[in-house]
């Protein structure tokens, strides 16, 4: 401080500098300059400053999580789970808190449009001339030459077609997605079929075991239903009431699942079978007893050998599964993915008659079929899909409605897909979104985004309890959209006759309303009422309706053990040097890349974002002289695709893994990207595009069956990622190599 | 160069320029101040007083006041409710030349664009203030906003600030020293 002014004298002015702040503006509201703008038309429950909830169903996957979505104003502001349903009980994932960013996504389909293929820009039309067009359709077609391609969610939609193919005639829905694809659904219910005599999606109760093996199986990131088997990881985990409990990975890439094992098993893909096998002889043998003839032919130091497992850690494995009171195995993914998946499958899932736990805590069950489901019903597998898409190209179908799925995007692009497309002489596209396949429709007629939605989703497994997932708008319609199910009501009673008979509703609402009224007459529900006005009030609240009781079915394990069972490798198609193992971004998955929550959010693993790598193993790296972000070429006999390298030290040295969810040629501005003269461009790569066409005996996808070659080009390309690489690789030390 | 500067300020004529200079800061801060205080103009000159007088009671309007924390402004939906059924509103000749007030409503109806209303009972964001709480425990609307019957444009007939509610809750509570506590603690209003 000068002489002139002391620090007293200064803390004096401030003082009563900040005084007169406080004096002039009388401790007031920051600005009085304040406008509201009230609704115009209020609904009568909305209070000004309150938010109001609505239960209702996640539709960014199939598993049918609850949602309770907080609105104010007529927003939707956030999404959580909803406490009430037995699926999620109040937990969503990353995915489910993004589905905001599908609501108020800029680029939704705002127009019911025709277009001329493959152009982006197309003719809006008005919903009466939409409704007209799909009445035609349908009235002046024979029945055979109609075909719905739908997303994997078994929903009220569904239902909806189902019941108007049964009764007109034309072809049956066919679900298919992505996700169904790399969980190789069709394998394990087949497995179950070969093993139990019975075909159903099996349920593993992790939350109750105490030793868990899981082969391939990444239940933590999209696999069946992520939420409720995160919860039973938990469970597993707990130690305060129980002991905590082991797991243990078998995969030949550390998934951010297997970062959570205790232990992960980097196996030479393809060896899943045996290896399962041999830790079953292994732990039979420490168990005692006559030798099971399941595992009687197998060799374990054979197993050891060919998988890279050594026998010391086969016995402690085989140990640890035997010594434990609830042991458990689960096969799942990548494994099944090879050709010999179905065998994978089922040498897993014996594995589980050792520690008996059939119907058992900590076991595995038959997953309990939704209220108003008889019997389980599995989507598409590949090889379905791939006599579908036969069909399309030998001009069987005259018109293909799509809802709910982008099979452009989706399906492995060997299958060709968008060239059967061509043979369709009317494609009709339901997107909310302007996907590939929407590109490539005459049509885009776009549905409501699901939470503006009506509907209801049967929870396939990961509850205990039979679930039906109850759907409502939480806000009204942003834009000129129309529930698919409206579409089609109306067009079938414009279609008149068979058509009008089928579908006899004013409406969706009233659709599901006959949907859910038989539910009233059964007996444990989570609630009933005596009329139906009631009950779907109730419905619309709690977000669905489910039993109270476990709705589980035991599996049959009489003749699990009293089989032999192949040992067989996988064979692998191509002739390149590494194994390929695509596996699904656990953020994005199958339709998350338009959201830019997603997007941002950054891999688990490598924390890599908005973009598409491969992962090298280091010294399989250094042998081909590649960096960190050094552009590759990867062959396949299917394809090529051109990536940047991520050194990845959690994957073996003669496997590559590359993410699947990127890629897209369309679905908005979040989805592409732009090159320097403004043209749409693709955001990294779609791994499918390097599948061929081979599949294991249950119709799945050998997607994980694939041997390809790398190439350096010499190019760069920075990939974006959250970790520091300081010190990584000697990078930034001055002695990178 | 800077203790050039500062030996030229420490002179009367700097002294002098330095307290121009205070003040011209001063008066534009006060001026900034006010300026932030001032409300924008009312989008109608609402007659509070013409509707009390027919028999409206300030929940009919203001429903949210027994509800929840804020009383809310009504939807042009509501006001639209029975100003279609009167003639005045409904006859633009009558409206032009009698009743002026009302050409807003209608335009704001028929363009289906919401009425900008300016709130005028304001407090501070630090201040956690709830209507329910005041109405469920029996005070009146007129308490704090004073005789509607008498106004046309709703005004605040004192400040609201903590002296006015502490006033009151001191009150309220008399001799009950537990309430007295309950209704004096900081985080009664501020959490």
């Amino acid at each position: 401080m000068s002489d002139k002014l002391s620090r007293r004298d200064f803390l004096k002015l401030a003082g009563v500098g900040a005084a007169s702040t406080a004096v002039l503006t009388g401790c007031g509201p920051a600005s009085r300059s304040v406008k509201r703008e009230p609704y115009m038309q209020m609904p009568e429950y909305t209070y000004n400053g309150l938010s109001t909830y609505y239960a209702t169903t996640c539709r960014e996957c199939a598993a049918g999580c609850g949602l309770v979505v907080r609105t104010s104003q007529g927003r939707a502001i956030k999404t959580e789970g909803n406490a009430n349903n037995p699926l999620n009980l109040g937990k969503t994932c990353a995915r489910g808190q993004a589905t905001l960013h599908g609501l108020y996504n800029p680029d939704r389909v705002t127009d019911p449009i025709k277009r001329t293929r493959g152009n982006a820009s197309g003719d809006i039309v008005t919903w009466e001339n939409a409704t007209q067009i799909v009445a035609d359709a349908l009235k002046n077609n024979k029945p055979e030459e109609i075909a719905f391609l739908m997303g994997m969610a078994p929903d009220h939609l569904f239902d909806l077609v189902a019941d108007l193919a049964n009764s007109t005639g034309i072809n049956a829905p066919v679900r298919f997605g992505a996700l169904n694809m790399f969980e190789s659904r069709a394998t394990l219910s087949k497995a179950a079929e070969n093993l139990f005599g019975e075909a159903g999606l099996p349920f593993f109760d992790v939350g109750g075991a105490q030793v868990v093996f899981s082969f391939g199986a990444n239940f933590l990131e999209t696999w069946l239903s992520p939420v409720s088997y995160t919860r039973g990881f938990a469970g597993l985990r707990e130690g305060q009431t129980k002991k905590r409990g082991t797991f243990v990975q078998f995969e030949s890439r550390m998934s951010s699942t297997a970062g959570k094992a205790d232990e992960w098993m980097p196996l030479r893909p393809g060896t899943e079978a045996l290896v399962a096998l041999a830790i079953g002889r292994l732990a039979s043998e420490l168990r005692g007893g006559s030798m099971p003839r399941a595992f009687a032919d197998v060799d374990p130091l054979e197993a050891a050998s060919k998988s890279g497992i050594k026998l010391e850690t086969l016995e402690h494995l085989a140990e640890m599964f035997a010594n434990s009171t609830g042991a458990l195995a689960i096969p799942g993914g990548t494994a099944l993915g090879q050709s010999n998946g179905l065998a994978v499958a089922e040498a897993v899932l014996a594995l589980n008659a050792i520690a008996d736990n059939f119907g058992k805590p900590g076991g595995v069950f038959f997953s309990a079929l939704a209220p108003n489901q008889t019997e389980y019903q599995r989507s598409a597998s590949v090889k379905e899909m791939q006599e579908f898409v036969q069909q399309m190209a030998d001009g069987k179908f005259k018109v293909l409605f799509v809802h709910g799925l982008n099979p452009i995007f989706e399906l492995p692009a060997s299958l060709d897909f968008k060239n059967a497309l061509k043979n369709v002489e009317q494609v009709i596209s339901f997107a909310t979104f302007p996907d590939e396949t929407a590109l490539e429709s005459d049509y885009v007629f776009p549905d409501h985004h699901g939470l503006e939605s009506w509907g209801y989703q049967r929870v396939a497994t990961g509850s205990a309890q039979p679930v039906l997932s109850g759907a409502q708008p939480v806000v009204s319609p942003f834009y000129n959209t129309r529930a698919t199910a409206d579409v089609l009501i109306a067009a079938a009673q414009l279609a008149s006759g068979k058509f009008a008979e089928a579908l006899p509703f004013q409406d969706e609402v009233e659709f599901l309303q006959s949907k859910i009224s038989p539910l009233m007459s059964e007996a444990d529900g989570f609630f009933s009422a005596a009329d139906i006005d009631t009950f779907a009030a109730y419905f619309q609240q709690y977000g669905g309706w489910w039993k109270l009781s476990d709705g589980r079915a035991v599996p049959n394990s009489a003749d699990v053990l009293n089989r032999s069972l192949s040992s067989a490798e996988a064979e692998f198609a191509g002739e390149g040097e590494f194994f390929f193992v695509p596996f699904v971004s656990p953020t994005l998955a199958e339709a998350g890349a338009n959201k830019p929550w997603l997007q941002e959010l950054p891999d688990p693993t490598t924390t890599v974002m908005w973009n598409t790598w491969v992962e090298i193993n280091p010294v399989t790296a250094e042998e081909l002289g590649l960096k960190d972000d050094d552009v590759v070429t990867i062959t396949s006999e299917a394809g090529v695709l051109e990536v940047p390298v991520y050194r990845y030290p959690a994957i073996r040295p003669d496997t590559i893994a590359i993410p699947f969810g990127q890629g897209h040629t369309a679905y908005g501005r979040y989805a592409t990207a732009l090159d320097e003269n403004g043209k749409i461009i693709k955001r990294g790569v779609n791994p499918t595009d390097l599948l061929g066409q081979h599949f294991n005996e249950a119709g799945d996808l050998a997607f994980a069956g694939m041997k390809v070659n790398i190439k350096k080009t010499g190019k760069k390309q920075l990939l974006s990622r959250l970790e520091s690489i300081m010190g990584v690789y000697g990078v930034g030390l001055g002695e990178e190599k | 160069m800077i203790k050039r500067l500062f030996d030229w300020l420490k002179q009367p004529l700097g002294l002098i320029a330095v307290g121009i200079a205070f003040l011209a800061l001063f008066s534009l801060a006060a001026y900034g101040i006010f300026q932030s205080q001032q409300s924008p103009a009312q989008p109608i000159q609402f007659p509070h007083a013409t509707h009390a007088a027919r028999g409206l009671q300030c929940l009919y309007c203001h429903p949210g006041a027994a509800r929840g924390p804020s009383a809310g402004i009504p939807a042009q939906a509501k006001c639209w409710a029975c100003h279609q059924q009167i003639q005045k509103t409904l006859d633009s000749q009558l409206a032009d030349t009698q009743f002026p007030l009302l050409k807003p409503l209608v335009a704001a109806v028929t363009s289906n664009t919401p009425l900008e209303w300016v709130p005028v009972a304001m407090v501070p964001d630090f201040v956690q203030f709830n209507h329910r709480a005041h109405v469920a425990a029996g005070q009146n609307c007129e308490n704090c906003h004073g005789d509607m019957t008498k106004v046309t444009v709703a005004e605040n007939p004192q400040v609201f600030n903590m002296g006015f509610c502490l006033n009151c809750h001191k009150k309220v509570a008399g001799e009950n020293h537990e309430l007295l506590v309950k209704l004096t603690d900081c985080g009664t209003c501020h959490y």
